[in-house]
């Protein structure tokens, strides 16, 4: 038993996620004996509020990474299909459940994820510039073609928004903060992610293709197919996102979605998947998301400027990904060959 | 297969390279024509507006900043790779050459300002170095892939950027140095112009006539190969960056010149337009493949395009956007199914 748990320690402390994990605990208490808030039930209720969307974000940013490479278009899809969703109730003045809508929006983003993903799985182009590419024309399409501007949500979208989990007040300061519906929205999203990873051959594939496309295609998965699948995919949770968002704030606001991507982005490689694909987990995606959450919260509680945050969230990329290719080399044993070979000349 | 009959000049002229030549001849054919074409729509349907020289001046203004960023991004294309902090590199030099400027030469006035002002264009020039020599050290010294590498760069510079400013924009620069923007020479030709053509130049003679470039085309085709022939990689490509890095630079002082101000956000649609400029211009993204001539050509059609868009008022901004982001994209397939026919006809032919 002891033997047992030493090495499951060991395991754990292997990963990615124990540190994220470990860099949360000691950030939380830090803040705590700054600022004396932070373990209050409504800056928690707070937190796990503005993590919804982000959430469902890293999802997209993740299986991006470990099937293809980076996806930047999340962000838009949101976008352009939260303004569908917003004028299919407008326009046709339904007020019926809720699911309709997200439906709406879903077809919306599954048909945009689906041209990323023909695109990048027919031609084999780098994802990352493809994305951007089709990024710059939903953009084009939302703010050009449908001259979308700031709309009041209709009724039947904010009542479901203003529908609260849990409501909390803080006894001391008196300020009360609620846990909104979508929240249990991104929880159901993760749960079925999981699931479909790691109980579903395609599931796999999606790990196996972004390991080593050839290997994967010689065991016989259809990496093409895969790929157009998971951008597709990509599309339909962005789309999800964007109604998240919209109803969060009762309005349909089209410029607050450009840009969201590289913290997204930041919070994926923080939890520990491998931006060369193949390697990552669901829960570093949460604590990265978590980590990445309360840092920008809590950025100003603890003394440093705002506008540092660009900055973090580069350095996080760069030392991210730097660790990760180090890491792969030191495996393959490439490094250590390098330096005897430079101490003999 | 139009091109061969038009290109055959060269072609006899070398015989050994008349395979690449036809090829390399019919992109910049192909790039004219599109020009061309683009300058007589654009001139029998807006006379009156399109051909003027207020016109002419506006887009050569416009026109120096992105196409210079688009010749950074093309040599790392080269190279095998990608630069997208350019444009955030080029802002951050505008920022540091602009506040060194502010700082020192404002007040005082005669030669003493016209020093202080060429410190503050090195320093500007020295921060596109030393951003370049960063990302080209993560790329070959770390083998981080370009593409994550400057993604994270490009969110580190703009930070930098936002950290130094506070978030404001630097403006209010010594007169000297706003006239810069503002000088014509003959009357038709903008200064930026001018030192863009000569950046140009210098980089088409120094990417594709002179052994480095002949280096760098070999490590962007085969990475192993090259360093099998002795080459070294890493410092073909840590120096291919620090030249993305340094025209980076200038297109940021040309822009702080022109604008009078800087800003760290700058510009931040040119990334893609950039990417869009090199591709368009001939540049394959695996590498290898492509002449600077063509992304100076891709620049000017892009200019065009977009200066002939400018005359329809009906057609918002946005539009241009989703234009550029079909163009990109359709550029690409384009670009995939031409290589794979002139593959498939090279396999022909070294099979018989």
């Amino acid at each position: 038993m002891n033997t047992f748990t030493s090495k499951s320690v060991k395991k754990l402390a292997t990963r990615p996620e124990f540190y994220v994990f470990i860099i949360i605990l000691f950030l939380s208490l830090f803040i705590q004996a700054k600022s004396g808030l932070f373990f209050s039930n409504n800056n928690i209720v707070d937190l796990l509020r503005s993590m919804t969307v982000p959430l469902i974000y890293a999802i997209c940013a993740y299986l991006g990474f470990v099937s293809t490479g980076p996806d930047v278009s999340f962000p838009l899809i949101a976008a352009l299909s939260g303004y569908l969703a917003t004028q299919f109730v407008i326009v046709t003045g339904y007020s019926g459940p809720i699911f309709v809508v997200f439906l709406v929006a879903i077809l919306g983003g599954l048909i945009m994820g689906a041209i990323n993903g023909f695109i990048i799985a027919k031609y084999n182009f780098p994802s990352l510039i493809v994305t951007l590419g089709t990024t710059s024309i939903f953009s084009g399409i939302l703010l050009g073609v449908f001259e979308a501007g700031r709309i009041k949500l209709p009724e039947s979208m904010i009542a479901f928004g203003q529908k609260s989990l849990i409501e909390v007040t803080n006894a001391e300061t008196g300020l009360g903060s609620s846990l909104p519906m979508t929240f249990l929205i991104a929880i159901g999203l993760y749960i079925l992610t999981y699931l479909f990873l790691n109980f579903t051959m395609a599931g796999r594939g999606v790990f196996a293709v972004g390991g080593d496309e050839t290997s994967a295609e010689r065991a016989g998965f259809n990496v093409k197919k895969i790929r157009f699948g998971v951008f597709t995919v990509n599309g339909g949770l962005a789309a999800i996102a964007g109604v998240c968002y919209s109803v969060e704030s009762t309005y349909f606001l089209p410029t607050e979605f450009a840009g969201k991507e590289m913290i997204v982005i930041a919070a994926v490689i923080l939890g520990g998947t491998r931006l060369m694909g193949g390697v990552g987990t669901l829960t570093g995606c949460v604590l990265g998301t978590l980590l990445l959450t309360i840092v920008t919260n809590s950025l100003i509680l603890i003394g440093v400027p705002i506008y540092w945050q660009k900055f973090i969230i580069g350095a996080i990329i760069i030392v991210g990904t730097a660790i990760s290719v180090i890491q792969i080399s030191e495996l393959k044993g490439f490094r250590r060959g390098r330096r005897k070979k430079v101490g003999v000349a | 297969m139009k091109t061969v009959v038009k290109t055959n000049e060269p072609a006899i002229l070398s015989n050994k390279n008349k395979f690449s030549f036809k090829k390399m001849d019919g992109n910049i054919l192909r790039l004219l024509t599109i020009m061309f074409t683009l300058l007589i729509v654009a001139s029998i349907t807006k006379p009156d507006t399109f051909l003027s020289l207020a016109n002419f001046l506006s887009m050569e203004k416009q026109l120096v900043e992105y196409g210079l960023m688009a010749i950074g991004v093309g040599i790392a294309m080269i190279a095998g790779g990608i630069d997208l902090s350019v444009v955030y590199i080029a802002n951050l030099s505008a920022i540091v050459a602009g506040l060194f400027m502010q700082k020192f030469a404002i007040a005082i006035s005669g030669p003493e300002q016209i020093l202080f002002i060429v410190l503050g264009i090195i320093l500007g020039l020295l921060t596109g170095v030393i951003c370049g020599l960063f990302n080209g050290f993560l790329i070959a010294k770390l083998r981080v892939p370009a593409m994550l590498a400057t993604l994270g760069t490009m969110q580190l510079y703009m930070g930098i950027a936002i950290i130094i400013t506070g978030g404001s924009i630097v403006s209010g620069l010594p007169l000297p140095f706003a006239q810069l923007g503002r000088t014509n020479v003959f009357g038709i030709f903008t200064l930026s112009f001018i030192v863009y053509l000569v950046i140009v130049a210098f980089v088409a003679y120094y990417i594709g006539k002179t052994k480095y470039g002949l280096k760098l085309y070999l490590l962007g085709t085969n990475e192993k190969a090259s360093r099998f022939a002795g080459i070294k990689n890493n410092q073909i490509i840590i120096r291919a960056y620090m030249i993305s890095g340094v025209i980076a630079a200038s297109a940021g002082l040309l822009s702080l010149a022109r604008i009078n101000s800087a800003k760290a956000d700058f510009g931040s649609s040119f990334v893609m337009l950039t990417i869009l400029i090199a591709v368009l211009g001939g540049i394959n993204p695996d590498g290898g493949k492509g002449k600077i001539v063509g992304i100076f050509l891709a620049t000017i059609i892009v200019q065009l395009m977009s200066s002939y868009l400018n005359m329809f008022p009906q057609i918002s901004n946005f539009y241009r956007d989703m234009i550029w982001g079909i163009a990109l994209i359709a550029i690409l397939i384009v670009n995939y199914t031409l290589n794979k026919k002139s593959e498939a006809k090279l396999m022909r032919l070294t099979s018989q």
